[in-house]
């Protein structure tokens, strides 16, 4: 069993990592570090690969992100929702791949095939190949988003698909959520898919998280800082 | 009849899909079918068909220029009869109209304003968006309700997340001619991408799936392996070689100075939209324990008999008994009937026992056309077989 480590010592100390398969739910204010704290955990260790769906951000800004905290781009795929829309002629690269909306989830479900494929054929990073089988990150930025174009029944379903991929393919996802737009039924929902949540609250100018359901670790609240990527918990 | 912009399926379908008809195509999610619906809104413009896309879930130019680099070339709609409504009409209409009655009613105001306009032949559609807002029966009356002076044909793309239950009502409820259903096999990755005919109403077909590839922005229906054998000498490794455009051969010269296959010829063809791989094996017997592993997946087979060579039958008949073990279409190939013989067609189906419905070709396997016309009957075999 793959273990994915994540800087985090409540969770890499405890098991070795988060194990692979895993499905987390990011559950977080508007406003507060959660987006960075998504990044430093799905960021590639040495040998592995990163896949972020951003209907937030620009591609170029992820990747921009993943640069800072150390990463090789290489390393990183990127499937944008979002420059689409105002640039349509926008081209495909292996890496970073673009559909037109957050709305068009066939797009999206087939670009994220598309790059596990090339991950698994070797062809994903310049010929440069990492661990195999690949252990394959992937961050979902953000359900919050897809929800405003989607029905809950719907992209319910198409988690559930995404969902059961990742545990297939034994990567570890995350997916945000913006924990105070919705209601209660729609969050319910969401976590049955999900193998753990963890909960970003912010107190002033400080950022709390507390992890729910990954083995090992416990649910008490831990600030936290985030600087080029790596989790710093403040005592 | 309008063209689904694939050959191979348009022969499969009886020349295409007849006007007025109502197809569905339905996606599993991660599949790239995508190429399915834009190859037919391709071919109905190079027809000079007049055509309504509508597009909730992108722009016309994204959509244009996804078109394009699939396809490999640019959608042309300059002079063309083409009308869009696509995600921007899709915002205006849902800013505008303050409840779900309202928001169909402008819906169905603009698909019929654009059909009148452009006298409609084909409606476009990409309809999860819109089944998503209205539901099933109400959304697809929206692109129904489209009145031409001839009932428009109506093509969309689905995406499934509601599996064979859903095509059901597809077909019951709202009478769908054609649906068919893109799908993968998915072990770590999409790795075998297949179709299902899965209703037709005008053509007696049974359900049946085909695997495609995706080559140079078209859909190639693949038949990955069609098995040639036969007695040893009777031109299986000729017969490949004839119908490939590639062939790989693995030979080690015999006593005297002939080649004999000793391990196997692999050829490659394109036709006919098809994507076909050939598979000659050995003809002695001392590779029979091979036989299981070279027919394993294999779709077809085409046995080659020596009609000059009566005394080779037996052997023959050995091979047909060992593949219809395996259950696939099969096809016999009386080779070197250029040169003289006795044997007729009664004669041969005596010798190896066939059933009635087992083909016999009487062929020059040195003869393009002749070696070309037994895979066309392979292949049509193939894509009516129930495996």
């Amino acid at each position: 069993m793959y273990f994915y480590k994540t800087g985090i010592a409540q969770i890499d100390g405890v098991s070795g990592g988060i194990e692979a398969g895993t499905n987390i739910l990011l559950l977080a204010p508007p406003m507060s570090s959660a987006e960075q704290l998504a990044y430093a955990i799905i960021k590639p260790g040495p040998g592995e690969y990163s896949i972020v769906l951003s209907t937030n951000e620009r591609a170029a800004e992820v990747v921009d992100f993943f640069k800072s905290a150390g990463c090789d781009k290489k390393f990183i795929g990127v499937i944008d929702a979002i420059t689409k829309s105002s640039t349509p002629a926008t081209a495909d690269t292996p890496r970073l791949t673009f559909v037109s909306s957050p709305t068009d989830l066939t797009g999206i479900g087939i670009k994220f095939s598309n790059m596990i494929e090339s991950i698994f054929e070797g062809t994903f990073a310049d010929g440069e190949t990492g661990l195999f089988p690949p252990p394959i990150r992937f961050c979902v930025n953000s359900l919050s988003t897809l929800l405003m174009y989607r029905k809950l029944e719907v992209l319910y379903q198409f988690l559930h698909i995404l969902t059961a991929k990742q545990k297939r393919i034994e990567g570890v996802a995350i997916y945000l959520l913006n924990n105070e737009s919705f209601d209660d039924k729609t969050l319910s929902l969401i976590k049955q898919l999900m193998t753990g949540v963890i909960e970003v609250k912010v107190d002033g100018n400080d950022n709390y998280f507390r992890i729910m359901g990954i083995r090992g670790t416990q649910a008490d609240w831990q600030k936290f800082t985030i600087n080029k990527g790596q989790v710093t918990i403040v005592p | 009849m309008i063209s689904t912009g694939m050959v191979g399926i348009d022969d499969m379908l009886g020349g295409g899909i007849p006007r007025g008809s109502k197809v569905l195509y339905s996606m599993e999610p991660g599949v790239n079918g995508q190429l399915f619906m834009i190859s037919a809104i391709y071919e109905a413009l190079a027809k000079d068909l007049s055509c309504l896309v509508i597009l909730p879930h992108t722009t016309v130019d994204a959509f244009l220029h996804d078109a394009a680099n699939l396809r490999g070339s640019m959608l042309q709609i300059t002079g063309r009869k083409i009308a869009f409504i696509d995600m921007i009409d899709r915002e205006r209409i849902q800013r505008s109209a303050p409840t779900r009655d309202a928001a169909e009613n402008e819906w169905r105001a603009r698909i019929n304003k654009l059909c009148k306009e452009n006298q409609t032949e084909v409606i476009f559609g990409y309809f999860d968006v819109m089944y998503e807002e209205f539901g099933l029966e109400r959304g697809f009356n929206l692109l129904e309700s489209c009145p031409s002076d001839k009932t428009p044909t109506i093509i969309i793309e689905h995406l499934n997340f509601e599996g064979n239950h859903l095509l059901e009502q597809f077909i019951e409820k709202l009478s769908f001619d054609l649906v068919v259903s893109i799908r993968a096999t998915f072990g770590l990755f999409p790795h075998f991408n297949f179709f299902t005919f899965v209703h037709t109403s005008w053509t007696p077909m049974q359900k049946r799936s085909v695997p495609f590839i995706i080559s140079n922005g078209r859909i190639a229906p693949y038949i990955p392996k069609i098995v040639v054998t036969g007695p040893p000498e009777s031109g299986k490794s000729t017969f490949v070689a004839t119908a490939s455009e590639r062939v790989r051969s693995i030979d080690r010269t015999g006593l005297s100075d002939d080649t004999t296959p000793v391990a196997m010829d692999v050829g490659w063809l394109h036709w006919k939209d098809f994507d076909i791989t050939l598979y000659g094996t050995p003809g002695q017997s001392q590779f029979d324990l091979s036989l299981p592993m070279i027919l394993k997946n294999a779709m077809g087979a085409v046995i080659v008999v020596d009609v000059t060579r009566p005394d080779s039958f037996a052997r023959a008949k050995h091979l047909i008994t060992l593949i219809s073990e395996r259950r696939m279409p099969l096809v016999i190939a009386a080779n070197k009937n250029d040169l003289p013989h006795r044997m007729n067609e009664v004669e041969i189906r005596t010798a190896l026992d066939l059933k009635k419905n087992t083909p016999v070709f009487f062929i020059s396997a040195k003869r393009n056309e002749d070696v070309r016309f037994v895979l066309e009957s392979l292949v049509d075999f193939i894509t009516q077989f129930s495996y």
